[in-house]
C-alpha cells in the first residue's frame, strides 16, 4: 500500500485554512431571507394562544411558521418546533423578515401564553413516588414489538431509604442483562468496591452551530446545512420532509464538528426548508451559541453505582453496574454502550447491568463522541486504580490482566471481536510514557504541588461494514472517488479514498475527491458517525476500485490480449504482468470503457448495490469506466479500537488547581491510515475529554429548570492552554484481519482515554481517594484537600 | 414580550474624538448612554438585549484616552489603553510588574488586545442569574435568586452581601487597590479622583452599580503613584480554566520587607465580595511581623475570618484563606 | 403617574414587583398640600377662638387639677421611640431613591424590628395598662365628628364638640397609622426572607411571585402612606394651637385649662390628676388602677 499510511495534505485544507471554504452559514441565494426562533423561556409548558399580529404587522417580516405546520412525527419524536415545549429553549416558532434584526425585533414583539406545566431536571426526582414526570404522558417510551407507548416507572420509598446516606439507590430497572452469575462473582472476590459516581451531561458545542439555509426550484429543495454525514443527510432531509430523495439536493462540503450532534444535520433544518416553501424565498436560519447551548445536543449523564469484585491475582470477578441516565427532553439510551464497554474493558468473569433512562426537562441528548463510552470509562478507570491499591498490583499491570485480547467478548451476547490489541498497546505506552518512571514520581511534593499519574483503558466500536463504494475512472486519467460521508473534519474524504487509490496503485496527485453535494452523484454511505467511516468506507472504497481494476482488466486484455488476470495496475497505466509496454493508460482505458457501454461505463450495475448508488452511478454512466460496488468483505464479530492514556498532573494542595502536564495516547486502530489524522484525533479527541474531566459544565437552576452553562464560557470546554504543548501519540498498528485494509475506526475511544487518564491522575494525586463524580473541578478537589463538606451532593446533578 | 438573544438590537453610536466630546455626549443622554470602551462587557449586553441603551458612547478614537505616560510621581494609564499594552509596558513590568501580572491574566490573548483597562475596572458582574435578564436587585428587582436555597452560586459572594452575592471579577481591580492607583473621573461639571479603594461600591451603597461612576462619568486616566514602585508583589489568580475565565480568586499583594520583617503591606482579595476586598485586618495582623510560615498562617486565618458562605461556595474559604497566606509568605508574582 | 413597578420573571411571566416610586413623590405632594391647604385654610379663613380666660372660668373646672396626666413615661416613652424608629424607617426607605445612596438595607430591617418591638409593647401596654376602649369611636362621635368637620369647612363657628381623652381625630390618625404600620411590619418581616439576617435563613420561594408582588405592594403602599401620615402627624404636632398636645407628649400632662377646653369630663374624667373612666363605649370599660367606679360616678 503506497497510500495508505503515509501523511498527505487533505484536498479541503487550503480552503479551510484560507477561510475560503464555505460553511452552511456562508452562503447566500438570490432574494434570501433570515429566520429567527422563538424559544420556550419555561421548562416545560403548553402554548395556550400565540399573538404574532404586532410582529407581522412590522415592515419587512415575511411570515411566521408554527409547529402545527411541520409534518407530523411520532409521539414520542422531537419535532423541529412544538407547542409543548419539554425544555427550557426549545424553539417554538420561526420568523421569517428581510434582516436578521428585524427578525429578532419581530420575535420579541409576538405574545406568547406559555402554562407552565410540572418538571424535572433530574431522573432520581422522576423515580420518587411521588415525583414529577418529564412529560404529561409519563417518564419513559416503552417500546415492544406488541406496542410502544409511554409509561411511568417510580421507585418505592423503601428502594430510596434501603440506598443508604449518599448511595444510589437501586429500585427497578427497566433494562437488564447478566453474564454468568454476578452476585457469587462478588461473594467469591477477595475485594469487593462498592462506589456511587456521577457523572455530568455536557453539550457538544461544535465549533459550527447547526445552521441551515434553503430554497426551492422545481419543486425540488436545496438545502445547505451544518451536518456530519452527506448521503444518510439527504435521506433524513427526504424523510423529514416527506420528499423523494431526488427532490432533495443537499450540499454539505464542510462542517464545524458534530461530535455525534448533526449525525443526519439537525433537527432544526427543517424549518428554513418550510418556511422557503411557505414564503417563497430562500430562508437562511443562524443558529446562534445560545440557541446552540439549548438545541445542539447533550451527552447524557449518569448518577451510577458500581460493585467490582477482584481476586488478590487481580482478576475482576464480577461488575455490578446499575445506571440511572438522564434521558433528556426526548429520551437516550447510551448506558447500554457503557455497559459493553465495561465488560470490554475488563473481561470479567461475570457481569450484571441494569439501568433506567428517563425523560427529565433538559435539552435532547445524542450520541456524543463515544456516547456511553466516555462516559463508563471516565467513572470506572479511577475504581480499577483503588483496587489496584488495595490489591497492592501495579495499576496498568492490573489492566493488563484483565485486558480483553483476539478471543475477547463484549455486551451480553458476550459477542466476538474482529481484533483486540490492548495489551500490546498498553505496553507501548508504558514505554513511551515511561510509565515506570513516571509512577515512582506519583504522590511526590514539591513545594505546595503533587504529582499524580494516570492512566485511562478506553475502548470503543470502530466499525461498520456492507455499503457502497462508487469510483469514476475519467478519460483525463484520474480517478474520482465519490465519497457520500462527510467532511466533519477527521480527513475521512480523503483518508478512506485512498483505499481505491490504492487498489489501483494510482498516486494521489491524480485522485480527486468527490463530496459533500448530493448533485454530484454520490454512493449510499454509512453515517459519519460512531467511528464507521474508516472501516465501512476504507472497505467500500477498497470494494469499488476492485471493480473498477476488474473492469479496467478486462478492457486491457480486450484490446492487448491474454487473459485479465495478466494484467497489473501501476502509476496510472494498465501493463501485462510480464511485459510493461504492453499497455494503456486509465485516459485511454476510460474512453474505451464509454465505448464498450454496458457495464463498464455504469449503463450496468450490480444488482446488489443501494438504491441510491443506482441512481447516482446512471447518472455518471457514460461519462468513464465506472467502479461501484458494495461491500461484501467478510465481517465476523464486533470491531472494536482501543486507546491507552497517560497522564502526568500537579495537583496544587493550596488550590486544588490541577495542571495537566504530560499526556500520551497509545491507540489499538488496525493499520494506521493517516498518521497525522491519527494524532489529530487521538489528542484531539483526548483534549475533549480532559474537558469533561475537569471543567465542562452543564448547570441548571432547580427552581426555574433553566440552564446556565449557555456560553462558551459559562460552559467552560477546556481551552489550549489547559493541555500541554507537546502530546505524545502512539499506535499498536498491527491490522486488523477482518477488513481489507486493516484500519479500524478511532474518532471516539480518545475521549473517554483523555478523562479517564486525567480523572486517574488526580485521584493518584490525592492519594487514591476517587471523588467519583465529574468534572472534577477545584472546588470539588479543595473541599476534599480540606477535608470540608463538597459543594455538591453525592448524588447531585445539573450543578 | 418573548426572549430574543444573540441578537445586538439597533442603537445609535457617537464616536467623540475628544474627552470633553465625550463627556458632553454623556451629560446630554443621561441614564439612555452606555460607554463603550473594549466592548467585551457591553456587547455580551447588548448581544442579549438586556441592557439597552439608545446612546452608544464608542470611545475608541478619543486618543488622549490611550496610553501609558510618566507622571509626576509615578505613571498615568489612559483608561482606553489595552491589557495588552498595560501587561507589556516596560515602565509597569518594572515597576508596577504586580499591574502586569494582573492585566497578563485576563482572559485570553485576543481578549487582552481589544479589553481595556479602564472597561477591566468598570466590568460588570458575571452572576449568571443578573446576565440572564432576570429581575434580581442589581437589575432594579427585589429579589437575589443566587442566594435561594438551592441556588446554583458556586461563584457567588463569602463577604459583603447585601442582598446581592455577586462577586467583583476584574482581575486587575485588586492589583490597583494594591498599588493605590487613583482614578480620574471626568463628567460635564469636574473632574474628579478617586482612590481605587474607593471607586469600587458594594450593593449596600448602590445595587445596580459595582463603581461609583454613575451616569455622565468617564474615567478617563488610571495614576499609580510611586508609593509602591519597586516593591515585593504577589499575583495569584485561580480560575477553573487556564484562559478564557474569571477568578474565582484572586490575590493583588504589595509588600516593604526591612530586616525580614513586614513594614508595610496591602492585601486585596477579588471574587469573594461584591467589591474587591482589601484585607486591612490581615495588613494590621501581619505590620511589623517576620516574613515567616507563622504569619501567612495568621494572615490566612484573619482573612476569612466572618467569611459567610451560600450553599456551593463553602471552597472559597480555604481558597482564599490559603491564597492569602500564600502572598504573606512572599513567594513571588 | 407609573403605580406599579412590574417585570418579567424568569420564565417571562409578567410580575408585579413594587410600586412605582413615582408613589413616592404622590404621597409627599399629598402631604405638602394636605399641611399647606390646611395651614392657610386656618390662617386665612377660619373665625378666631374663643377667648382662653372664659373656658378656664367656666363652671365645669371645678375640682378639676391644675395638671392632668395624659401620657404616663411609659406611654410617652414608647411614642418616642417609635416615632424615632419611624424616622429612621423612612430615612433608609427613600433616601436611597431619591439618590442619596448609603448601605441601608441593615439599618432599615433592625429599625423596623425596633418599631416592631415597639408596637408589641403598645398592644401589650394598652391592653393590660391602659384602657383600651379609650380608642374606641363610637356611633355618636362619629356624628359630631361629622358636624364638627362640616362647621370647620363652613367656616359656621367653633367647635363645641368635646373629645374624651382622645380627639376623634386623633383616633382617626392613630388608627389609620396603625393599620398602615401593621401592614409594613407584616410585609417587611416577610421581606426579610429575601435578606440576609439572623432571623431566619434567606429564601426568596417561600412565596410565589405572584403573592411577592403583593407582599411588595403592601410594604410599598403602606410605606408612601406613612410619608403622608408623619407630614400630617409632624404638622400639627408643631401647630401652636396643637401645642398642648404636643407638650402633653414631651412632659406627660395637660393644665386644667386645656382639660376643660378640649375634652368632655364625660368621656374622660379626671380625678386627682388622674384620668379615670375613659371608655366611649357603654358597659366595655375594664376601668383601671384599682378604682371601682361606674363611668358616671364622677357626677
Amino acid at each position: 500500500m503506497a497510500l495508505i499510511g503515509q501523511n498527505i495534505i487533505p484536498p479541503d485544507l487550503v480552503a479551510k485554512v484560507t477561510g475560503r471554504a464555505k460553511f452552511a452559514e456562508d452562503f447566500r441565494a438570490e432574494g434570501m431571507v433570515f429566520a429567527k426562533l422563538l424559544l420556550s423561556p419555561m421548562p416545560h409548558a403548553r402554548v395556550r394562544s400565540v399573538d404574532a399580529a404586532e410582529a407581522l404587522a412590522m415592515p419587512g417580516v415575511l411570515g411566521i411558521l408554527r409547529a402545527d405546520e411541520l409534518p407530523e412525527v411520532n409521539p414520542q419524536s422531537e419535532a423541529a418546533l412544538t407547542d409543548e415545549p419539554l425544555y427550557e429553549g426549545e424553539p417554538v416558532l420561526a420568523v421569517a423578515a428581510v434582516d436578521e434584526t428585524t427578525a429578532a425585533d419581530a420575535v420579541e414583539r409576538i405574545k406568547v401564553d406559555f402554562e407552565p406545566l410540572p418538571f424535572v431536571l433530574d431522573p432520581l426526582q422522576s423515580l420518587h413516588p411521588k415525583g414529577p414526570n418529564a412529560r404529561t404522558e409519563g417518564n419513559y417510551f416503552f417500546r415492544s414489538r406488541e406496542g410502544s407507548e409511554f409509561r411511568t416507572h417510580k421507585w418505592t420509598e423503601e428502594d430510596f431509604a434501603a440506598a443508604g446516606e449518599g448511595r444510589l439507590p437501586m429500585g427497578e430497572p427497566l433494562s437488564e442483562w447478566t453474564v454468568g452469575d454476578t452476585d457469587a462473582g462478588l461473594a467469591d472476590a477477595d475485594l469487593v468496591l462498592d462506589e456511587t459516581l456521577v457523572h455530568q451531561t455536557l453539550t457538544h458545542h461544535p465549533m459550527e452551530p447547526r445552521s441551515a439555509m434553503a430554497y426551492w426550484q422545481n419543486g425540488k429543495l436545496y438545502i445547505h446545512t451544518s451536518t456530519q454525514s452527506t448521503a444518510q443527510t439527504q435521506a433524513g432531509v427526504a424523510r423529514a420532509l416527506d420528499l423523494e430523495m431526488d427532490n432533495v439536493v443537499l450540499i454539505g462540503e464542510y462542517c464545524g464538528g458534530g461530535f455525534g450532534s448533526k449525525i443526519r444535520g439537525s433537527t432544526i433544518q427543517v424549518v428554513p426548508a418550510l418556511l422557503s416553501r411557505k414564503i417563497g424565498r430562500p430562508v437562511m436560519l443562524r443558529i446562534t451559541r445560545y440557541e446552540e447551548s439549548y438545541i445542539g445536543r447533550s451527552r447524557p449523564g449518569f448518577q451510577a453505582r458500581v460493585k467490582m469484585g477482584f481476586r488478590s491475582d487481580g482478576r475482576a470477578t464480577a461488575i455490578d453496574l446499575y445506571i440511572v441516565e438522564d434521558g433528556g427532553a426526548y429520551g437516550s439510551g447510551d448506558f447500554g454502550t457503557a455497559g459493553a464497554v465495561a465488560s470490554l474493558s475488563y473481561q470479567p468473569l461475570n457481569m450484571r447491568l441494569r439501568g433506567v433512562s428517563l425523560y427529565t426537562n433538559t435539552p435532547p441528548r445524542s450520541a456524543q463522541r463515544g456516547p456511553g463510552g466516555a462516559q463508563i470509562v471516565g467513572m470506572l478507570e479511577p475504581i480499577i486504580d483503588k483496587a489496584a491499591r488495595e490489591l497492592g498490583i501495579d495499576r496498568l499491570e492490573l489492566r493488563r490482566i484483565n485486558a480483553p485480547d483476539n478471543d475477547g467478548w463484549v455486551g451480553p451476547n458476550r459477542g466476538a471481536l474482529t481484533s483486540a490489541y490492548v495489551r500490546e498497546a498498553l505496553d507501548q505506552g508504558k514505554e513511551q510514557f515511561g510509565w515506570e518512571e513516571k509512577s515512582r514520581l506519583s504522590g511526590q511534593r514539591n513545594g505546595t504541588k503533587v504529582t499524580g499519574v494516570g492512566i485511562g483503558l478506553s475502548p470503543f466500536v470502530g466499525g461498520s461494514s456492507g455499503y457502497d463504494g462508487l469510483v469514476v475512472l475519467r478519460p483525463d486519467g484520474k480517478l474520482y472517488i465519490h465519497q457520500g460521508i462527510g467532511n466533519l473534519g477527521t480527513h475521512s474524504i480523503a483518508d478512506t479514498a485512498r483505499a481505491a487509490a490504492d487498489v489501483l496503485g494510482l498516486p494521489w496527485e491524480r485522485c480527486e475527491v468527490v463530496w459533500g453535494d448530493t448533485s454530484k452523484h454520490l454512493p449510499w454511505t454509512s453515517i459519519q458517525a460512531g467511528s464507521q467511516t474508516t472501516h465501512a468506507h476504507t472497505r467500500a472504497n477498497h470494494a469499488a476500485a476492485m471493480d473498477a481494476r476488474r473492469k479496467l482488466q478486462e478492457i486491457a486484455a480486450r484490446e492487448l490480449g491474454g487473459s485479465p488476470r495478466d494484467y497489473v495496475t501501476s502509476g496510472g497505466n494498465i501493463h501485462h504482468r510480464s511485459n510493461r509496454s504492453q499497455r494503456m493508460t486509465f485516459g485511454y482505458a476510460a474512453r474505451r470503457a464509454i465505448q464498450l457501454g454496458g457495464r463498464y461505463d455504469g449503463h450496468e450495475l450490480a444488482d446488489d448495490l443501494n438504491a441510491m448508488t443506482v441512481a447516482s452511478a446512471q447518472a455518471l454512466a457514460g461519462e468513464g469506466l465506472i467502479g461501484a460496488a458494495k461491500d461484501t468483505y467478510s465481517h465476523e464479530g464486533g470491531t472494536w479500537s482501543f486507546v491507552v492514556g497517560f497522564a502526568l498532573v500537579e495537583l496544587d494542595v493550596e488550590t486544588g488547581h490541577v495542571d495537566l502536564k504530560e499526556y500520551t495516547a497509545v491507540a489499538d486502530c488496525g493499520r494506521v491510515l493517516h498518521p497525522r489524522s491519527l494524532a489529530a484525533q487521538l489528542h484531539g479527541g483526548g483534549v475533549q475529554g480532559m474537558g469533561i474531566a475537569r471543567s465542562q459544565k452543564w448547570v441548571f437552576d432547580p427552581k426555574w429548570g433553566v440552564s446556565f452553562a449557555k456560553r462558551f464560557y459559562t460552559a467552560r470546554p477546556p481551552g489550549i492552554l489547559d493541555v500541554p504543548l507537546e502530546m505524545q501519540w502512539g499506535a499498536v498498528g498491527i491490522p486488523d484481519p477482518q477488513t481489507p485494509v486493516g484500519a479500524k475506526g478511532i474518532g471516539e475511544p480518545p475521549v473517554g482515554a483523555g478523562s479517564a487518564a486525567i480523572a486517574s491522575a488526580i485521584s493518584d494525586a490525592l492519594g487514591g481517594q476517587c471523588l467519583c463524580r465529574t468534572p472534577l473541578t477545584t472546588d470539588v478537589i479543595l473541599a476534599a484537600l480540606e477535608g470540608r463538606e463538597q459543594p455538591y451532593g453525592p448524588l447531585e446533578i445539573h450543578v | 414580550m418573548a426572549v430574543m438573544r444573540d441578537m445586538i438590537p439597533a442603537f445609535e453610536l457617537f464616536q467623540p474624538a475628544s474627552v470633553e466630546e465625550a463627556v458632553a455626549l454623556l451629560d446630554q443622554h443621561g441614564d439612555d448612554s452606555w460607554v463603550l470602551a473594549g466592548g467585551l462587557d457591553s456587547f455580551d449586553w447588548f448581544k442579549d438585549r438586556i441592557k439597552r441603551p439608545k446612546a452608544v458612547v464608542d470611545l475608541g478614537g478619543v486618543e488622549r484616552l490611550r496610553g501609558i505616560r510618566s507622571a509626576e510621581d509615578g505613571i498615568e494609564i489612559g483608561a482606553m489603553t489595552t491589557l495588552t499594552e498595560v501587561a507589556s509596558h516596560s515602565d509597569i513590568r518594572e515597576s508596577y510588574g504586580l499591574l502586569a501580572a494582573a492585566a497578563n491574566q485576563v482572559a485570553t490573548p485576543q481578549i487582552r488586545n481589544q479589553g481595556t483597562l479602564g472597561g477591566n475596572v468598570s466590568q460588570d458582574t458575571r452572576c449568571w442569574y443578573y446576565r440572564s435578564g432576570w429581575p434580581c436587585y442589581r437589575a432594579d428587582g427585589n429579589i437575589c435568586y443566587a442566594s435561594a436555597p438551592n441556588a446554583m452560586n458556586r461563584e457567588h459572594c463569602i463577604f459583603g452581601a447585601n442582598r446581592c452575592v455577586a462577586v467583583n471579577q476584574s482581575d486587575t481591580a485588586g492589583a490597583l487597590i494594591a498599588l493605590d492607583a487613583q482614578m480620574v473621573v471626568q463628567n460635564a461639571k469636574r473632574e474628579r479622583i478617586i482612590s481605587a479603594d474607593d471607586f469600587f461600591i458594594g450593593p449596600g451603597t448602590d445595587i445596580t452599580r459595582m463603581t461609583v461612576l454613575r451616569p455622565g462619568d468617564l474615567l478617563t486616566a488610571i495614576r499609580i503613584p510611586s508609593t509602591w514602585a519597586g516593591a515585593d508583589f504577589f499575583w495569584e489568580k485561580v480560575e477553573d480554566r487556564k484562559s478564557w475565565d474569571f477568578a474565582l480568586v484572586s490575590v493583588a499583594r504589595t509588600m516593604r520587607v526591612t530586616n525580614g520583617t513586614i513594614a508595610q503591606s496591602r492585601v486585596v482579595v477579588n471574587g469573594v465580595a461584591p467589591y474587591p476586598m482589601r484585607l486591612d485586618a490581615v495588613e494590621a495582623a501581619v505590620r511589623g511581623q517576620p516574613v515567616s510560615e507563622e504569619t501567612a498562617q495568621v494572615g490566612g486565618e484573619a482573612a476569612v475570618r466572618r467569611a459567610k458562605t451560600l450553599r456551593h461556595n463553602d471552597y472559597k474559604v480555604p481558597l482564599m484563606r490559603n491564597l492569602v497566606r500564600r502572598a504573606l509568605r512572599g513567594e513571588a508574582a | 403617574m407609573e403605580f406599579w413597578r412590574r417585570a418579567a420573571n424568569p420564565w417571562g411571566q409578567d410580575v408585579l414587583i413594587g410600586i412605582a416610586w413615582d408613589l413616592m413623590w404622590a404621597a409627599v405632594i399629598v402631604g405638602v398640600v394636605f399641611v399647606a391647604g390646611h395651614a392657610l385654610y386656618v390662617k386665612l379663613l377660619t373665625p378666631k377662638q374663643q377667648p382662653e380666660a372664659q373656658i378656664d372660668a367656666g363652671p365645669s373646672a371645678a375640682g378639676i387639677p391644675e395638671r392632668i396626666v395624659r401620657h404616663t413615661g411609659a406611654a410617652r416613652a414608647f411614642h418616642w421611640l417609635m416615632s424615632v424608629a419611624m424616622f429612621v424607617l423612612l430615612i433608609t426607605a427613600f433616601f436611597p431613591v431619591v439618590g442619596i445612596q448609603f448601605p441601608w438595607v441593615t439599618i432599615h430591617w433592625i429599625a423596623g424590628l425596633g418599631l416592631l418591638l415597639t408596637v408589641l409593647y403598645h398592644i401589650w401596654h394598652s391592653i393590660v395598662k391602659q384602657d383600651v376602649w379609650s380608642m374606641w369611636i363610637d356611633m355618636k362621635e362619629l356624628k359630631e365628628g361629622t358636624r364638627e368637620l362640616g362647621r370647620f369647612l363652613k367656616r359656621s363657628g367653633e367647635s363645641r364638640a368635646k373629645a374624651g381623652k382622645y380627639p376623634l381625630d386623633h383616633k382617626l390618625y392613630h388608627h389609620a397609622i396603625a393599620v398602615v404600620t401593621t401592614l409594613a411590619i407584616v410585609t417587611g418581616l416577610l421581606m426579610m426572607f429575601r435578606v440576609d439576617t439572623p432571623l431566619w435563613a434567606r429564601n426568596p420561594y417561600i412565596l410565589s411571585d405572584q403573592l411577592w408582588g403583593v407582599v411588595y405592594v403592601v410594604h410599598g403602599i403602606s410605606g408612601v402612606a406613612l410619608i403622608t401620615l408623619v407630614m400630617a402627624h409632624v404638622y400639627f404636632a408643631v401647630r401652636p394651637e396643637k401645642w398642648w398636645i404636643t407638650l402633653s407628649m414631651i412632659n406627660g400632662f395637660i393644665g386644667r385649662k386645656d382639660y376643660l377646653e378640649h375634652h368632655d369630663p364625660e368621656r374622660w374624667a379626671v380625678k386627682d390628676g388622674t384620668p379615670t373612666a375613659v371608655s366611649g363605649t357603654p358597659g366595655s370599660a375594664p376601668l383601671r388602677e384599682g378604682i371601682p367606679q361606674n363611668k358616671r360616678s364622677h357626677h
